[in-house]
């Protein structure tokens, strides 16, 4: 079976994915590549993740959101979390994985205003 | 009481198929939102690690009562290499695969009962609970 790839999309100089589906390993690693790979395709200066949609996150997609995130940030790029349900948090922390670098808002539109900010704050002024 | 049912472990689409039965029968079982979503994330902890460390394997969900309390019972069984030295495992951060070693305490966590019996190169059998309150 394909695994299934998660669309990335690309606004100004942020890259927006939304994870709609339940993701085995091989799709969630599948969506690991393609994202690194676009991030440095476009440069984008800022990731938002959204994750409305999932209803588990267990360790392996936890360690992969937090490798993401390590990475990104290795390429200069933040990356927002947002719509993590409040049972996926909770259930995250009892698990004993706390994501303590990964940045988190609300939901989308509260994650795009913070990657705003974060983009500006950093001082780098669009070329 | 409802139908035992069982998942067979052999890929990783199973594991996302044994957690989903774990959810939904929790849900069905009147678990609210958050010991749902604790009990999906045991299960595929413990899938995963059916998947990676023995290959193949099976997971059963069925309702169980204790002193008039409800709850849910899952069974884990594999035919795999078996575990050694159980409270090695059962170490935050132990793990052969380099994976975080996170899984098994963090299953345990999560559940309220939680038993392993394992003999070396016979199998595993890892018996979990969660009462409802
Ligand atoms: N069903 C099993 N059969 C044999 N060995 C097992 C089984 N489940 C777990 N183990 C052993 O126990 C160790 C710890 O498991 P645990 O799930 O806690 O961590 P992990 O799988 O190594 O990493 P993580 O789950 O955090 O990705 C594993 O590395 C493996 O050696
Ligand atoms: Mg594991």
């Amino acid at each position: 079976m394909d695994s299934l790839r998660i669309p990335i999309l690309k606004i100004g100089d942020v890259l927006i994915a939304s994870i709609q589906v339940a993701l085995h390993d091989a799709s969630a690693v599948q969506f690991k590549d393609d994202l690194l790979q676009k991030i440095h395709d476009t440069k984008a200066r800022g990731v938002i993740v959204d994750l409305t949609a999932l209803d588990v996150v267990d360790s392996f997609i936890g360690r992969l959101i937090a490798d993401i995130a390590a990475m990104a940030g290795l390429m200069g790029t933040r990356v927002v979390l947002t719509g993590l349900q409040p049972a996926v948090a909770i259930t995250l922390v009892e698990l004993g994985l706390e994501l303590p670098r990964v940045l988190t808002a609300l939901n989308l539109e509260k994650g795009l205003a913070m990657m705003q900010s974060l983009t500006e704050e950093s001082g780098d002024d669009a070329s | 009481m409802t139908q035992a049912k069982a998942a067979v472990i052999r890929s990783d689409l199973d594991i996302v198929i044994a957690r989903t039965l774990a959810r939904d029968t929790a849900k069905a079982l009147g678990f609210g939102a958050i010991d749902q979503a604790r009990i999906a994330t045991a299960v595929s902890e413990l899938a995963r690690n059916i998947f990676l460390y023995a290959g193949t394997g099976n997971i059963t969900v069925r309702e169980v009562e204790r002193h008039g309390r409800k709850g849910i019972e899952i069974v884990c069984e594999d035919q795999g290499p078996g575990i050694a030295d159980i409270d090695l495992v059962m170490q935050d951060g132990y793990s052969t695969s380099r994976g975080m070693g996170m899984g098994l305490p963090g299953a345990k966590r999560l559940m309220d009962d939680f038993d392993i019996y394992s003999k070396e190169n016979e199998g595993t059998t890892i018996i979990c609970r969660k009462w409802r309150s």
